[in-house]
């Protein structure tokens, strides 16, 4: 290791307290170890490791749960693991005002427990589940069941504070629920993958937390059917959270028969949730599907996890967004696809259309994007050994000159996550 | 003595001949559509502001093509583009302050696509927010943002300004319905940012670009989120003594749990306004007036105006009504509706502000923007969302009085100042334009305005499109800053 090398990682290093520097083995990034894992305490140690490792031309990869490594291009360099989970502080929370403060470290599971006091929540459902830290689920913007039907992230941050890769910390938005002061760039950072800054605090608009949440798994004897009910259940204005089509395989895949199914879940007051049940059976009967029986939450969260992909198996996740009126065509294609283990399904209201397979030809991956991009949307790798994301575009959408002019300004050096949205980016 | 056309013009510290600008635009645009001559120009230097600021000229484009071709002739020229809608904007956002070629874009009116499977629309920019609806509406769908001048806002004009509205309680502001925008860029190139499906991969530079009030690029084509119609809908309006016990009538709704769609605030000023231009039955002797609504299915909208109420009850509500027909929710909504136009009967001047405060501090803030009124001798009316925290003090005033004008916008700024200090905002709806360029200060440090600089550097146009707007800074725009300042406060201190 050159000198110049190891005087800028002793810099890096000295940012934070002796005791806040972590073993670098468990931070493996697609094979590779880090020389260096720290777990800054606070916006300030976050902001001086970050100014530290800029000035010494290392490359910083923000973690939090460590869930979303194989989501974009594989990493060009990685030199420093900045571990966020010890922000973990709730800064404010105002339930009357239904607005929280809290650092990007906060496991989505923790806040839960703490709105729950107050039979509030955020109401986010994004992959693989609970245990994401809020800077994370903001970086990623990665959609659940319930987009279409409630807000996204970005449509729930107030506000952000951001460490950029100098160093400076900066704040956008605020506290307060409608706000149109200054560019929204805590809406660019939602979704950004850390490519112009780290995340250390987000401020959100909370909801109530409804008082009867049901779900109900409908099943059909083909998918045209499931398409049918899926769309005379939206098509209906009842209190819905998520109305999802699983193929065979992916019902298999949480428990159900090997069908294809309708997965609905409904939230709202007893009177809403009870009047959006007995529609769904009316729907159920018109459209002569085979039962209507309801199920238990963790039904979702499983469909959660499948969506993340597993880093342990390898596995593969696409993530295709298309108009809902396309979404069967397109997931009937993608289930029908040659893949080992493949299980898809789709969220009607958001188009989205999720595929899991054990392993994928990258000639697979871009025949999927060609059907998307065919019906105006897009194509997204969620999860894939670093081979596949190397070999396709892993995001293959976006205007990228706008894009590098952006990470230009924000990250000129590409300290942090260097690669991840392509070659130099 | 020199034709206007060949006025000699200082901009950007060169002198520039006028006429070859326009006599660009017009051999791209058709002349029809290229206005030059100082008493048509005239038409074009204000929107819904006190300010005034004159383009060079007026340009009418009627496609991204002519838009692209626009920009790139103000380039060459050296000129700003500064984009217009229908001129509805309340915070100078549209004024010309530097001159240039005012974009306007109310020929690119149509409606192209409606895509009711798929709930979504494709429009231009110049068309009317609430055209759009009525378009939507047979098909049982709606496009939720619905600021107070829908009938003659334009969807272009609230994709600049991220455009609220009462019913953003629930729906949120304009952003939250914006798939994605085509939009004309400081090069001329033509862009589209997000796609026809939501969480499209990439920067979110959709979301970046919808607020940004004209200074990134210009949106030639616009994809809107539509909604369905809920099956059932509530509207109640309840009487108050004051505007304190209205507002914690706001918090008692929340406290249960029900979150309407809208819940509107009239204090009383804004009552006798609204009565004195037409009886819409509100009591004369209301302090406050709020107007809520709640939708949904039939059942829960049922149960949801029981506890909206109930809690109108226990904060004092002294009268309360509830509309059971479409006749009796416009008769409602009516007073709301026609609350803005009803000051300028009464007043032959107003200043419409626009702040945010956590919706808890209502009752302390509404209490000190009276007392501030008072102090500066103005008659101020209140009327707003109320459940958003969303302010609109409308400081009443005559601009023939010496000096009125002047006091007018140190108290706006006071009041600004009073909702930075309870933990709010400077702008919930209106964007921050010219007039609250140097308020941003109060609630951003250096590096932050700096950081939103570094998105403008981005988008290349650093101060082709509209410049001096949102950021107090810019070639040529920190004289302007500086006695803007001046004017509007005796330096505040800076809030961070």
């Amino acid at each position: 290791m050159s000198s110049v090398l190891t005087a800028g990682l002793e810099a890096v290093r000295t940012a934070v307290p002796p005791e806040r520097q972590r073993a670098t083995e468990g931070y493996t990034v697609d094979g590779h170890a880090p020389r260096l894992a720290l777990q800054p305490a606070d916006r300030h140690e976050v902001a001086s490791v970050l100014a530290a490792a800029n000035e010494a031309g290392l490359a910083v990869v923000p973690q939090g749960a460590r869930t979303a490594l194989r989501l974009g291009a594989p990493l060009e360099r990685y030199d420093i693991t900045l571990d966020s989970r010890a922000l973990d502080r709730v800064v404010a929370y105002e339930p009357e005002d239904l607005t929280m403060t809290v650092e990007a470290g906060v496991t989505l599971e923790a806040l839960r427990a703490r709105l729950g006091e107050h039979d509030q929540e955020l109401p986010v459902d994004a992959p693989p589940g609970d245990e994401v830290t809020i800077g994370g689920l903001l970086a990623t913007a990665r959609p659940g069941a319930w987009r279409g039907h409630l807000p996204g992230q970005r449509d729930l941050v107030l506000g952000m504070t951001v460490a950029l890769p100098d160093g400076t910390l900066t704040t956008s938005g605020g506290r307060v629920v409608k706000n149109v002061s200054g560019y929204d760039l805590h809406r660019m950072h939602t979704g950004a993958l850390g490519a112009l800054g780290v995340i250390v605090e987000a401020s959100f608009k909370l909801a109530p937390r409804p008082a009867s949440v049901r779900s109900v798994a409908i099943r059909c004897t083909q998918t045209a059917q499931a398409e049918a009910i899926a769309f005379d259940l939206w098509d209906r204005t009842l209190a819905t959270r998520a109305i999802s089509l699983l193929t065979p395989a992916a019902a298999e895949s949480v428990g159900l028969t090997s069908m294809p199914h309708v997965l609905v879940e409904f939230g709202g007051s007893e009177a809403a949730v009870s009047r959006s049940l007995r529609d769904l059976h009316d729907a159920a009967a018109l459209g002569h599907a085979l039962g209507a029986d309801e199920v238990e939450a963790s039904m979702w969260a499983l469909l959660r996890r499948l969506a993340a992909g597993d880093d342990v198996r390898g596995d593969v996740v696409l993530r295709l967004g298309v108009p809902p009126s396309d979404v069967t065509r397109v997931l009937d294609a993608a289930a029908a696809i040659d893949a080992p283990g493949v299980a898809a399904w789709a969220h009607l209201a958001s188009g989205a259309v999720l595929v899991r397979a054990d392993a994928i030809e990258p000639a697979r991956v871009l025949e999927l994007r060609a059907l998307a991009v065919e019906s105006g949307g897009f194509l997204q790798i969620e999860a894939a050994p670093a081979a596949v994301r190397s070999e396709v575009d892993p995001f293959g959408a976006g205007d990228l000159v706008l894009s590098a002019q952006l990470r230009a300004q924000f990250d000129p050096c590409l300290t942090i996550n260097p690669g991840r949205w392509g070659r130099g980016l | 003595m020199l034709s206007p056309l060949t006025q000699i013009r200082v901009r950007f510290g060169r002198h520039e001949a006028r006429s070859p600008l326009v006599a660009d635009l017009e051999a791209a645009l058709g002349r029809e559509h290229v206005l030059s001559a100082p008493e048509d120009l005239a038409g074009y230097e204000y929107d819904a502001t006190i300010e005034r600021a004159r383009p060079d000229a007026v340009a009418f484009p009627a496609s991204s093509a002519e838009v692209s071709a626009v920009v790139r002739i103000a380039r060459a020229h050296g000129v700003p583009v500064v984009p217009r809608g229908s001129g509805t904007g309340l915070a100078g956002g549209a004024l010309a302050v530097q001159g240039g070629v005012l974009c306007v874009m109310t020929r690119m009116n149509r409606i192209l696509e409606i895509d009711a499977r798929n709930r979504l629309a494709v429009v231009e920019p110049g068309v009317i927010n609430l055209h759009l609806q009525e378009a939507v509406a047979p098909l049982g769908l709606t496009y939720a943002p619905d600021p107070s001048s829908q009938r003659v806002c334009s969807l272009g004009g609230n994709v600049a300004t991220n455009s609220g509205g009462p019913h953003t309680l629930v729906y949120g502001s304009t952003v939250n319905h914006i798939l994605g925008v085509e939009v004309v860029l400081a090069d001329g190139r033509v862009t589209f940012l997000g796609s026809r499906v939501p969480d499209a991969p990439g920067i979110d530079l959709r979301g970046l670009f919808v607020g940004s009030e004209g200074t990134l690029g210009v949106a030639t084509k616009i994809v809107v989120r539509l909604v369905r119609v809920p099956e059932a809908l509530r509207t109640m309006l309840a009487v108050f003594d004051g505007v304190e016990a209205a507002s914690e009538a706001v918090s008692a709704v929340i406290r249960r749990g029900v979150i309407p769609v809208a819940m509107e605030m009239l204090d009383r000023p804004i009552i006798e306004a609204v009565q004195h231009q037409k009886d819409v039955g509100y009591p004369s002797d209301a302090g406050a007036v709020l107007l809520l609504e709640v939708e949904g299915l039939r059942e829960s909208v049922e149960q949801d105006a029981a506890a909206v109420i109930e809690a109108l009850e226990v904060s004092g509500a002294r009268g309360i009504r509830v509309a059971d027909s479409d006749e009796e929710r416009a008769a409602l909504w009516e007073g709301r509706k026609s609350a803005i136009g009803a000051i300028g009967a009464v007043a032959p001047n107003f200043y419409l502000l626009d702040g945010v405060v956590p919706r808890t501090k209502l009752p302390e803030v509404m209490r000190g923007v009276v007392e501030l009124s008072e102090r500066y001798g103005f008659n101020c009316g209140n009327v707003f969302h109320a459940g958003d925290g969303n302010l609109h003090p409308n400081i009443m005033f005559d601009e023939l009085v010496p000096g009125a004008s002047a006091r007018v916008l140190e108290l706006g700024g006071e009041i600004m100042r009073l909702c930075v200090d309870a933990g709010g905002s400077i702008t919930g709806e209106h964007g921050i334009g010219l007039e609250k360029r140097s308020y941003m200060e109060w609630v951003f440090s250096p590096a932050d305005l700096e950081a939103m600089g570094r998105v403008r550097l981005a988008f290349g146009g650093d101060e082709l499109f509209n410049p001096c707007k949102i950021l107090p800074t810019g070639r040529g725009c920190g004289q302007a800053h500086a006695a803007e300042i001046r004017r509007h406060l005796q330096t505040p201190g800076v809030y961070v």
